[in-house]
């Protein structure tokens, strides 16, 4: 996984409960790096997990919730990093529909490692999509933060149902219907 | 049946043994026939001169000397008199050439001279049956 | 500050330290194979300006070993470039005086050629075009141009390249053929008229013998004995042979390509017709393997090919029960026919004497020595090749091609 990805949760912990609680998510979390992070590297899955299990233990909040709001906290991260990325959209539906075959295509141009789920589209229309989430990560939390994001983006909003396929979360159908 | 008329017919011929043929076959047919021979077209456009006496046929040979028998077809079919004489050619010259231009300009038939005699008396017995009993125009 | 935030903060700083040299060692590594990308990217791009280079000085090879003229124009018709076949042709070297493909065409020609300049601009090329220049030694050359349109790499037009060709020898040459050509088709005319009046001339006489010796007997009924009775009847015989033979060499000699007119011939009509003409005896079986094909040409000459070599194996049949079987194979172009039989069959010497004109192996009063000479003319004039294949005593098969579309 992205070291960008574990730096940006340490800043937002850090933002939202303090140094202390950075320190004791990585003092609580058994990580092979040793907590170590540059956004520049590149570290096990298995130590995200960690960290994300220590932080819902410290806080209280529950893992779904936590991805929910730091995909929300990392969708700036993108505004920022990749402007223009996003200015190549005008519509949120347009935009999330087409990350399989142009988003994901474009981050394994810099990033041909990068690890990414799947995004099939079930059903499209100009107010609603329907996707089916595949990824053995089971981070459909965190896509479904980055989906409110793009809508806030737009200035829209929508209301996304999320079904689970399967009960580990593993594959996950998202409903998104366009606010009016 | 009503009697075959006389005939008169115009044979146009440079070869002796061929007139002798003709008129031979003549002999032997149970026809009025009466044959007035010219050995090359000036003859017979001579004979032809004479407008109360012409021919009911004309059997007219391709291969002649001075006027050549298509040449000599010409001047009759130009003619407006001589233009109503049947012509038949009698010829050993089966020239696709030849045959196609006569017709062009306007024979009543063209015959091809067998080797064997008899049958040159039948095609010739025929040819003058047929006419016999055509009726022609007399101007 | 109480004692665990400054562990909290030693600690953090010690993560920090940690991450930066992390991040120094993943850069360093990163502009380490950056470098080496460089490399690798200058190395190919040394190798591609050599292939450019290659392409170039081969490009500069076929336009200075070209055999044609190749001259490069600007769009005005300037000469911008020339190689020496060029420089040959016209007599001019661009570097020493300055010339316009205009210019140096031929007065009564230049309207032609600025017509021609547009027609390659709008369409981008031009094939083909005739005109005549003017040497620069003042010799007129008819000079063929194929031209094409140069762009860049935007698709603007800059320049006009054209391959121009030396034809003034040729076409003199074409001329010459077609001349030769229509004095050929004359004399071959007259040949055909002259083989007509010889046939006519030499037939009249024997219709004249015929008819003299049929008066003899008929004038002298009863008087003549048996032995003069069959020799009149020999004179009969050698009449109809004398006949046939004049017959067959007209045929003959009527027989050009230029008969071949073009019309779709049916060979299974043409068979059914044989077989109605052609005289079969009871003992003799004639018979097609297959449905033949169609075939363009000429049906008479067709005809007369297939019957003659029929009528030939029904002539030399010597068997109780004679068998003469015609197949045919498709060969692309080509048909491949063959006619077999089971007859007296032909010695291998004869082989190639039987198809040359008055070559009879046998004294038969219906043979000429002539069939098998249109036979091959024939099959000559559809570009086809007779052969055959033939033991003594056994039977012959004679296979001839024919090409389907002349």
């Amino acid at each position: 996984m992205k070291g960008i990805v574990f730096t940006e949760l340490l800043d937002l912990v850090e933002e939202k409960f303090g140094l202390g609680m950075v320190d004791t998510i990585i003092e609580n979390s058994e990580l092979e790096s040793g907590g170590v992070y540059t956004a520049v590297g590149t570290y096990s899955f298995a130590e995200m997990l960690s960290l994300l299990k220590s932080l819902s233990a410290a806080t209280g909040i529950s893992i779904d919730d936590l991805l929910e709001v730091y995909a929300e906290h990392f969708f700036s991260v993108v505004e920022v990093s990749y402007p223009g990325f996003l200015a190549q959209y005008n519509d949120p539906i347009e935009m999330l529909a087409s990350i399989e075959n142009h988003i994901h295509v474009e981050v394994r141009k810099i990033y041909p490692d990068a690890e990414l789920p799947t995004f099939d589209i079930e059903e499209k229309t100009d107010k609603s999509l329907t996707m089916l989430y595949t990824s053995s990560r089971a981070m459909y939390s965190f896509g479904r933060g980055l989906m409110n994001k793009t809508f806030e983006h737009f200035n829209s909003s929508a209301t996304i149902i999320m079904e689970k396929l399967k009960e580990d979360g593993t594959e996950v159908r998202f409903i998104i219907t366009k606010n009016d | 049946m009503t009697r075959v008329k006389t005939m008169k017919v115009l044979l146009i011929e440079d070869d002796l043994i061929e007139v002798m043929k003709l008129k031979r076959s003549i002999s032997k047919l149970d026809m009025d026939v009466t044959l007035v021979e010219a050995k090359n077209g000036e003859e017979a456009l001579d004979l032809l001169k004479d407008s109360q006496s012409l021919p009911d046929l004309i059997f007219l040979d391709l291969n002649m000397p001075k006027i050549n028998g298509i040449e000599f077809l010409k001047i009759l079919k130009s003619d407006d008199v001589l233009r109503y004489l049947p012509t038949v050619i009698l010829t050993t010259s089966s020239n696709r050439k030849d045959v196609l231009e006569c017709y062009k300009v306007g024979v009543a038939g063209y015959i091809l001279k067998p080797l064997k005699y008899d049958e040159y008396l039948d095609k010739i017995q025929k040819t003058l049956l047929y006419w016999s009993v055509n009726e022609l125009i007399k101007i | 500050m109480t004692k665990l935030s400054v562990e909290i903060l030693e600690r953090a700083l010690k993560r920090e330290r940690a991450a930066r040299k992390q991040a120094e060692r993943i850069l360093e590594q990163k502009a380490r194979e950056l470098y080496t990308l460089t490399q690798e990217l200058q190395f190919s791009n040394k190798e591609l300006e050599h292939m450019v280079w290659e392409k170039t000085s081969e490009l500069k090879g076929v336009f200075e070993n070209i055999i044609d003229a190749f001259v490069v124009m600007d769009l005005s018709g300037k000469v911008l470039k020339m190689n020496d076949a060029a420089i040959d042709l016209l007599g001019y070297t661009i570097a020493n005086e300055p010339i316009n493909l205009i210019d140096i065409v031929h007065p009564d020609e230049k309207q032609g050629i600025i017509d021609a300049f547009k027609l390659l601009y709008v369409n981008g090329s031009v094939a083909n075009y005739q005109v005549k220049v003017i040497t620069k030694e003042g010799k007129t050359r008819l000079v063929d141009i194929n031209a094409s349109i140069i762009y860049d790499e935007k698709d603007k037009p800059v320049a006009a390249q054209g391959i121009v060709r030396d034809i003034t020898e040729f076409k003199c040459l074409e001329n010459q053929k077609e001349i030769l050509l229509k004095k050929l088709e004359k004399s071959n005319d007259e040949l055909q008229e002259y083989a007509h009046v010889v046939s006519h001339d030499l037939k009249s006489p024997l219709r004249s013998i015929y008819a003299l010796v049929d008066w003899i007997k008929e004038d002298n009924e009863g008087q003549f004995n048996e032995e003069t009775l069959h020799n009149f009847s020999l004179i009969d015989i050698t009449l109809e042979k004398m006949e046939q033979l004049i017959s067959d060499v007209l045929d003959y000699s009527s027989v050009t390509s230029e008969n071949v007119s073009a019309a779709e011939v049916d060979l299974n009509i043409v068979f059914k017709d044989i077989y109605q003409i052609l005289y079969l005896p009871d003992h003799i079986k004639l018979s097609c393997i297959k449905n033949l094909p169609s075939i363009k040409g000429n049906r008479s000459r067709l005809q007369q090919l297939f019957q003659n070599l029929i009528s030939n194996a029904i002539r030399y049949c010597d068997k109780e029960e004679g068998l003469i079987d015609l197949d045919y194979k498709d060969q692309g172009e080509f048909y491949q026919f063959s006619i077999q039989d089971n007859g007296i069959g032909i010695a291998p010497e004869h082989h190639e004497k039987i198809f040359k004109i008055f070559q009879s192996l046998h004294q038969n009063k219906e043979s000429t020595g002539v069939g098998l000479s249109i036979v091959k003319k024939i099959v000559e004039s559809y570009q086809g090749e007779i052969w055959l294949e033939s033991a003594l005593g056994e039977g012959t098969t004679f296979y001839f091609t024919l090409k389907k579309e002349l």
